[in-house]
């Protein structure tokens, strides 16, 4: 088992007296595609924001996040970004008013040596569709082409460690199988995803393993295989709380 | 819920009609002033912390109100139930004619606006000879609220007080309905979710328009008044001083609370009045205090009251090991 | 005075408001901020510039690079205070604090300065030309030199080149631009120091023109306000355009109309353009 490039201990974000998120222990290793999946509210976002340093409203967030075994836990969200941890919000999230190319240009060369982002090409091989709209701006594509393009940007910074928020909101059940397909991919060249989704059934297509989160805590966790057959994951697809 | 509760309003009403006369007569000036600025002040409130929209024409208001109240007076030989009249009239319409252009403009466009509205109007005071130029209006007769028998003259600060003091109670009574009206429950529905507003079918642009017309009035009364307590009306009633002043009053104390433009206004002009350091220093220390509140304490001295109290109470719960410093954005 | 003095006078002034204008367009097309505090910034600009020569006694281009200064400190200074407002995107607070702001100003500068009015004199001032029948001075042209020469600058830096692509990517989400490694706190200070800084410019440029008393800087704020909503928000090349026309407005309306009604008018030509098109002349972008 190879070393965890992502780990959390203890991470807590607390809005007043309410605990919104209370996990003991998140690793992600090297190749590994790790589902997070849950109902609404059960503190998936809570999650990817807590991990990059921002929150709505003034939350209070204690922990520790180690990215290559390095603490970031301190450091402010685009310092984290440009050490390699890279979250794609949820919606597409693209700059509406760049071209394609412009939202690929504008990526921050990655802060070290030692990492390289994406080159344009790659970026294309990737996703073929990009070339073809270059020269559109982010408000011209569809929403499966934006959130092409909001995965290629984040490749082009080089990441350690990937997060994707609810990428198959709001695609076709097609086009959600096809980017997935695409994450794996990235995922099996040794880019360790953390894959947040409400979308259990395409969740467990790819994924290694995964963990069900509800109120803000671990509800069960485990290889994807095992997990499969778990009723409270079965409940989790069809969107009853389980506890 | 009728009972302790609006006897305990009524007795509050009665002792503070004493307070001047509790803190001696030198106070009559002063408590006269306060009163009269925190009706100012409350027009701009319920436009701010209601509807939450920056309006920065309501200095614009208070002259309307004032120059009114003189012009007629002094041209028209109109008594104070007619200027009176004639003040809530002016910043009415000026209030519809400036919300109307401003019905489909963005917020900040808005405020851009009122600001703008608020210059050229203290410009064309200053140059127009019919509202006095420069010079302004003197010679405003004397308070006369008389109706047949009974007289109601002040002819001074002392007399003036339970005039003022009656406006301002009026005023708290008129704020104090209007958040529980439905508009007052629409405006901050508009403020706090303007997308859930208008898809419960709410007229967003409507509902500011009305807010704006309600609140431009109130403060035109403060103009009113002030017009025959000092006796002259010039554009210096136009200066930025009665914005700030608004602006402070009623964020200082905190949002939305009924009292809190008048405890406020009485913080600032009371500090004026006793602590003076000087116009320019007093004018740096009340823009310090309007800047300090908004990027530091939001809620107000309230909030920090609160904040004081909350620590007090909660003992540290099964606390988090080591609060991390939060990249606030 | 005849109609070509007036068209240059026009064009003169123009070129002045396109200046004192410039601060903002970056202001509201970079981090969508406004500064109510700019007619005050303007003022303590000329402020420095007139301290700098007249007391001071040191050359003029060393008086105006002190205005610079101090603009620039300024405006870093307020955004330092109004960091978190900006970043929650709270957009009444950021308005009521710089209007506090410009109060703090202009207590301040009453303190420091006084109430006389003074003149900032420079010797460009004192050179004049005749251009067609009408005269301008060397300040003037200094005026209309400087504002084309910023303009095209900006223009450079913000439509082509990765400080522009920056800017506009701050400009259109900052939480995304974060996202992307942007370091959104820095961009939002360089942004308010270059306000500072540009109007401070504005000001040891334009200023001359007319006394310098504390109570100046309103009708500068009207002014900005007209050019850049008229010049479609954000957009440097509408700016400069809606500032020449504006000069070229106020000078004619001053000339031939009534000239202490002048804010007045291009108010009244701002709220009729604003009822036809709420969007601004060139609404080209939309502004969130």
């Amino acid at each position: 088992m190879s070393e965890a490039v992502l780990e959390a201990d203890g991470l807590r974000v607390a809005y007043g007296g309410n605990l919104a998120l209370d996990l003991p222990h998140l690793a992600l290793r090297s190749g590994e595609l790790v589902g997070v999946v849950g109902a609404n509210g059960a503190g998936k976002s809570t999650l990817v924001n807590a991990l990059l340093g921002w929150s709505r409203g003034a939350p209070r967030v204690s922990g520790q996040v180690r990215l290559a075994g390095e603490e970031i836990g301190g450091l402010p969200t685009h310092e984290r970004v440009r050490r390699g941890l890279l979250l794609v919000p949820e919606g597409g999230a693209v700059f509406s008013r760049l071209t394609v190319e412009e939202n690929l240009t504008a990526a921050e060369a990655p802060a070290d040596a030692s990492r390289r982002g994406y080159s344009m090409e790659e970026v294309f091989d990737l996703f073929p569709r990009l070339r073809e709209r270059l020269h559109h701006t982010g408000s011209a594509l569809s929403g499966g082409e934006r959130q092409m393009l909001a995965i290629a940007r984040a490749l082009r910074l080089g990441p350690r460690a990937l997060l994707l928020d609810e990428p198959s909101i709001g695609l076709a059940p097609r086009l959600v199988l096809s980017v997935l397909q695409t994450v794996r991919r990235l995922v099996d060249s040794g880019l360790p995803v953390l894959l947040v989704e409400q979308n259990v059934r395409a969740a467990i297509e790819v994924v290694d393993r995964l963990v069900l989160l509800e109120r803000g805590r671990i509800l069960a966790e485990g290889p994807v295989a095992a997990m499969r057959d778990d009723p409270r994951i079965i409940a989790a697809y069809l969107g009853e709380s389980v506890a | 819920m009728p009972g302790w509760r609006s006897l305990a309003l009524l007795a509050a009403a009665i002792a503070g009609f004493f307070l001047p006369q509790i803190l001696g007569g030198a106070a009559y000036g002063a408590l006269v002033v306060i009163a009269l600025f925190a009706v100012m002040a409350y027009g701009l409130d319920i436009v701010l912390a209601d509807l939450g929209e920056v309006s920065l024409a309501h200095t614009v208001f208070f002259a309307a109100g004032a120059y009114a109240t003189g012009l007629l007076a002094t041209r028209a030989g109109f008594g104070a139930w007619g200027t009176l009249a004639g003040a809530v009239i002016a910043a009415a319409v000026i209030a519809a004619l400036l919300g109307l252009l401003t019905l489909r403009l963005r917020e900040f466009v808005f405020s851009l606006v009122t600001y703008a509205a608020a210059v050229v109007a203290a410009a064309v005071a200053h140059n127009w000879d019919f509202l006095g130029g420069s010079d302004g209006i003197v010679g405003i007769p004397q308070f006369d609220l008389s109706i047949g028998p009974l007289s109601l003259v002040a002819r001074n600060d002392v007399e003036m007080w339970p005039y003022a003091y009656g406006l301002l109670l009026l005023v708290l009574y008129l704020v104090a309905r209007f958040r529980r009206s439905r508009l007052g429950i629409l405006a901050v529905m508009a403020h706090l979710n303007p997308r859930l507003a208008t898809m419960s079918g709410v007229d967003i642009a409507r509902v500011r328009l009305a807010v704006f017309v309600l609140s431009a009035p109130v403060t035109a009364l403060a103009g009113w008044l002030y017009a025959y307590q000092r006796a002259y009306v010039g554009p210096d009633l136009f200066e930025t001083y009665f914005l700030v002043l608004m602006l402070t009053a009623v964020v200082l104390v905190g949002r939305r609370l009924l009292l809190g433009p008048l405890i406020g206004m009485a913080l600032v002009l009371g500090q004026e009045k006793f602590l003076s350091f000087g116009g320019d220093v007093d004018a740096i220390i009340l823009g310090s205090v309007l800047i300090i509140v908004l990027a530091f304490f939001p809620g107000g001295l309230a909030g920090i009251w609160a904040l004081i109290f909350r620590r007090r109470e909660t003992a540290a719960p099964a606390a988090p090991a080591a609060p991390r410093p939060e990249n606030a954005t | 005075m005849s109609l070509v003095q007036q068209l240059i006078n026009g064009l003169i002034l123009g070129h002045a408001y396109a200046l004192i204008a410039i601060g903002w367009t970056v202001l509201l097309g970079v981090a969508r901020l406004v500064n109510f505090g700019h007619g005050q910034m303007y003022m303590i600009g000329a402020f420095m510039a007139w301290w700098a020569t007249a007391p001071l006694g040191l050359p003029y281009p060393l008086a105006i690079l002190v205005a610079i200064g101090a603009g620039l400190l300024l405006g870093l200074v307020m955004q330092m205070v109004m960091l978190r407002l900006t970043l929650e995107q709270n957009l009444v607070s950021i308005m009521i604090v710089t209007l506090g702001f410009g109060h703090v100003l202009r207590g301040a500068a009453a303190l420091a300065f006084g109430g006389t009015p003074q003149i900032l004199e420079t010797p460009l001032s004192l050179v004049e030309f005749e251009i067609a029948g009408a005269w301008i001075t060397a300040q003037d042209l200094l005026i209309v030199g400087a504002a084309i020469l910023v303009f095209a600058l900006l223009r450079l830096v913000v439509e082509h080149g990765r400080l522009g692509r920056t800017a506009r990517m701050v400009a259109e989400d900052p939480k995304l631009a974060q996202l992307a490694g942007i370091n959104v706190k820095r961009v939002y200070l360089a942004v308010f120091a270059f306000e500072g800084a540009a109007v401070a410019l504005a000001a040891a440029l334009v200023a001359p023109r007319t006394p310098i008393l504390t109570s100046i800087g309103f009708e500068e704020v009207i002014v900005t306000f007209v050019v850049v909503v008229l010049g479609g928000i954000g957009s440097v090349m509408g700016s400069y355009v809606a500032g020449v026309g504006l000069g070229l407005f106020t000078a004619l309306f001053g000339g031939f109309v009534s000239p202490a009604y002048t804010t007045a008018a291009a108010f009244a030509v701002l709220i009729v353009v604003l009822v036809l098109r709420p969007g601004g002349l060139a609404s080209a972008r939309a502004v969130r």
